[in-house]
């Protein structure tokens, strides 16, 4: 059924088209140290190239130490959506490992790690990391992926611990296990593929949310630092001359509203695809 | 429903004492002193620190810490504040009404405009009204609350001078201006942030309206409405609204973790002094008692919203009809 | 006499494509005051007829041909004669007693809507008139089950509170489909007659839709049968079951024969 989910998503037009974003932004990070023009942290002219408009020579302008903020936001991107993704994937593998520890062992693990999902879930994610940063100082991209991942898992394991739980009573599972399969062999063969789709859902989601999480406190000074440049950054370093300097609001704004906006787009293709194929089963 | 509240109350009391206990802990490893941050530079003698210290117990080992802190927190003590020269309830009886009134307001503004817009996708559910609108409550979702406000402060704030860009209420001697004034200048500096953070509630509430009206639309008792000859925004209106708030309200309330933090950047942005600002400041100047309180009432604050959030929810629309 | 309801070569097609029609072409009248009962085996289009009659077809159905009522061809008609029409002079009773009314609305209102929403200004007469009504339709105390919501209703009391709302407003002509199927043979006996009662009293006609013969047998005076999408028999009734011409008729009421004589 799982197979038939991704198939009915490929055939969906603004999953496609959500899926093209998010691929044209990564490969654009991915290969931001071949294509962009400039080097994004010299600053060459910081007295005649400053806060230029767009032109020819830069696309998307100077920033106010002359650097072109078109590399800028091409080496940012590296940064920022390498976090995401990096705190996605961590988020997705522990919300998973969690989420499935909990039903397939059940028991006191299961109301442990129930009960602490339930009591961080409602915390500000926002606080326990500003909190984080602030007490411990800046951090470098490798642990704000830690950090952002590791208060990310949370909807993830209560996913996949609704559908495991639910699907370990089945009685295909029962037949299963009555001819001597352990509950893990069949949750790692059968039943962790068969949640794949909602737990690509929650990814898409935290990717969604980890993006302006990151955005947010590079923003403030907390996130990732100069001159190492990210989305947040490049809004910061343009902060006092945004109503005169337009150009540095516009494009690092429309980058981040666009991934956000393909990733909860791409989400609500999937919950639908998954509906659609429970509704046709 | 009194089984709802009582677990509700020990989740917060439990998720309060985790916070707490965490909060603390964490400060121990902090690098950095308390008081240097606002003594440093100052002809302040060693010895006067070192009294200070002793006298609010940072030079007790961490347990002992703990347990005097906590003990005097449940006597309403809070500590005192070095960064603001204040004492913590002092600093946070200011901050917290001022979040309130933000997030209250933004909250009541942005689901009422989300649930009207969702009714609007709904009538013209497939057309091109609904396509547009829906493109723009995904920008509004998409787009985080902070770069919403630095927009809003940027162009309607400083370029076109609509509204103030900062702070609570306008320089100048506004104690001596006649009540109404003094509201009305308050209401629009409240103005920006809260229209802010109200877009973000009304795209999200939108979006989920709309899905759940689309959902209720399908259902029987609508085609019993319409055989009755009733137009299609009675319909809307008096049979699919009310089957259809229920679910909102619940994701409303699994949303406000999230506000909470949007509210703290906006506080920050348009410098309103509420307890997103007073966490910040006290975060960067390392005034620890403010933190420990702020983080634990901040977290309260959000607990307490989501528990009130599904109590309405449960009475908007009870479990037990919609499943039976 | 001119008929009630005439229907001409009415189609039933899906709009997305798929190949067969879920109504090929259907032809039939109901004169004022009759009893007519459609009956087939499920899927042969039964409900999408009803359905296309009083212009509720799910989005994905289209209908073409001609559907004259008292004279008007209400296929073409705008949105809002349409909507005058419902529930004033052509009423339906629905199948699912339970999902066809709103969880969260008491039956009393929903029933009293009936009439607001044709031009019943004084709210609490519709309410006196609807507890009335509902009185009249066999449900017991009815002023204080008008308080009630669905889930506090037996199924035959939701059924009874759907046909109330239905016959609120002395319709010309009710379409009953499977009005019977949810619920128990001695409640069942209590619905028909009360539907032959309104008829004696108003003068109303009936489409009555069933998969049950023996329903349809004891009430109608003539009987359609349906078979994929199309009309196969139109005759009186005891005609149907003594001497069918179609294989089918004849498949259908050999299979009731032989279950036994029904109360």
């Amino acid at each position: 059924m799982a197979a038939r989910t991704w198939r009915r998503l490929l055939d969906d037009r603004p999953a496609r088209a959500a899926a093209a974003v998010l691929a044209c932004a990564s490969l654009a990070a991915l290969l931001a140290p071949w294509i962009s023009g400039y080097d994004p942290t010299l600053q060459p002219d910081p007295v005649t190239l400053r806060l230029v408009p767009p032109s020819w020579q830069h696309l998307m302008g100077t920033d106010p130490y002359s650097r072109d903020v078109l590399s800028r936001l091409l080496h940012g991107a590296r940064v920022s959506l390498g976090v995401a993704a990096g705190s996605m994937l961590l988020a997705a593998t522990l919300g998973t490992a969690l989420g499935a520890l909990a039903a397939v062992v059940g028991g006191w693990v299961d109301s442990f790690v129930s009960g602490l999902v339930d009591v961080l879930i409602a915390v500000p994610r926002l606080l326990i990391v500003v909190a984080l940063v602030a007490t411990f100082g800046a951090l470098s991209p490798w642990w704000l992926v830690v950090l952002l991942g590791g208060t990310g898992w949370l909807t993830t394991a209560r996913i996949v611990r609704a559908e495991l739980r639910d699907n370990l009573q089945r009685e295909y599972v029962l037949a299963a296990r009555a001819l001597g399969a352990t509950k893990w062999r069949i949750t790692w063969q059968h039943l962790l593929p068969a949640v794949a789709p909602q737990v690509a859902v929650a990814a898409a989601l935290a990717l969604a949310a980890v993006v302006p999480l990151e955005a947010a406190l590079s923003f403030v000074g907390l996130g990732v630092q100069p001159p190492l440049p990210s989305w947040g950054n490049i809004l910061l370093d343009g902060a006092d001359y945004l109503t005169s300097a337009w150009w540095l609001v516009v494009f690092p704004v429309t980058a981040i509203t666009c991934t956000v906006g393909a990733a909860l787009v791409l989400a609500d293709r999937l919950r639908a695809a998954i509906a659609g194929e429970e509704q046709a089963s | 429903m009194t089984r709802l509240i009582l677990t509700r109350l020990l989740q917060a009391a439990a998720v309060c004492a985790v916070v707490a206990t965490s909060v603390f802990v964490l400060l121990q490893y902090a690098p950095g002193d308390p008081f240097a941050a606002s003594l440093d530079g100052t002809d302040v003698p060693p010895s006067v620190r070192a009294e200070w210290r002793a006298r609010y117990g940072f030079d007790l080992p961490p347990v002992e810490r703990f347990t005097r802190w906590a003990g005097a927190l449940t006597q309403g003590q809070l500590g005192y504040a070095p960064s603001q020269h204040r004492a913590v309830s002092a600093v946070l009886a200011d901050a917290i009404p001022r979040t309130l009134l933000l997030v209250g307001v933004a909250l009541a503004l942005g689901f009422a405009l989300g649930v009207l817009i969702g009714l609007l996708q709904a009538r013209h559910r497939g057309r091109w009204p609904d396509r547009a609108i829906g493109a723009l409550t995904l920008g509004g979702v998409a787009m985080p609350e902070f770069l919403l406000g630095l927009l809003a402060m940027t162009w309607l704030g400083a370029r076109w001078r609509l509204f103030p860009v900062a702070g609570l209420v306008s320089e100048g001697d506004v104690a001596a201006w006649p009540m109404w004034e003094r509201a009305l200048d308050h209401l629009w500096h409240l103005a920006l942030p809260a229209g802010v953070l109200a877009i973000s509630v009304a795209a999200r509430v939108a979006r989920h309206q709309r899905a759940a009206l689309l959902g209720v639309l399908s259902e029987d008792f609508i085609r019993t409405a319409r055989s009755k000859g009733l137009g299609e925004w009675a319909v809307l209106w008096r049979h699919a609204l009310p089957n259809a708030i229920g679910p909102v309200l619940a994701l409303l309330g699994l949303a406000l973790p999230s506000l909470v933090g949007g509210a703290v950047l906006i506080e920050k942005i348009f410098g309103w002094p509420g307890m997103g600002l007073t966490l910040f400041d006290a975060l960067l100047a390392r005034d620890y008692p403010l933190i420990l309180a702020a983080t634990l009432l901040a977290t309260l604050m959000a607990v307490v919203a989501r528990t009130l959030t599904d109590i309405v929810a449960e009475l908007v629309a009870p479990r037990r009809v919609r499943t039976s | 006499m001119t008929p009630l309801l005439s229907v001409t070569d009415l189609r039933i097609d899906i709009t997305h494509g798929a190949a067969r029609a879920v109504l090929a072409g259907v032809s039939f009248d109901v004169a004022p005051g009759d009893t007519v009962g459609i009956v087939g085996a499920s899927g042969g289009g039964k409900t999408s007829l009803a359905l296309a009659l009083i212009g509720l077809l799910p989005p994905g159905l289209r209908a073409s041909g001609r559907v004259a009522f008292e004279g008007r061809d209400v296929l073409s008609l705008d949105d809002r004669a349409r909507r005058d029409l419902r529930g004033r002079r052509l009423s339906m009773v629905f199948q699912e007693p339970f999902t066809a009314l709103n969880p969260r609305q008491r039956v009393g209102a929903q029933v009293a809507e009936m009439a607001t929403a044709h031009g019943q200004r004084d709210a609490r007469r519709a309410l006196r008139d609807a507890v009335t009504m509902l009185g009249r339709v066999g449900l017991a105390e009815p002023d204080e089950r008008a308080r009630r919501l669905p889930h506090q209703l037996s199924g035959g009391e939701r059924q009874r509170v759907l046909l109330a709302m239905a016959l609120l407003l002395e319709p010309a002509l009710l379409i009953a489909d499977e009005p019977t199927s949810a619920l128990d043979v001695t409640v069942q006996g209590q619905v028909l007659e009360l539907l032959r009662e309104q008829q004696r009293e108003i003068g109303m006609a009936l489409l009555l839709v069933s998969h049950d013969l023996g329903v349809v047998a004891g009430t109608c005076r003539r009987t359609l049968v349906m078979h994929e999408g199309r009309i196969v028999e139109d005759a009186p009734t005891r005609q149907v079951f003594t001497a069918p011409r179609h294989p089918l008729t004849t498949a259908l009421v050999g299979a009731v024969s032989r279950i036994g004589a029904r109360a």
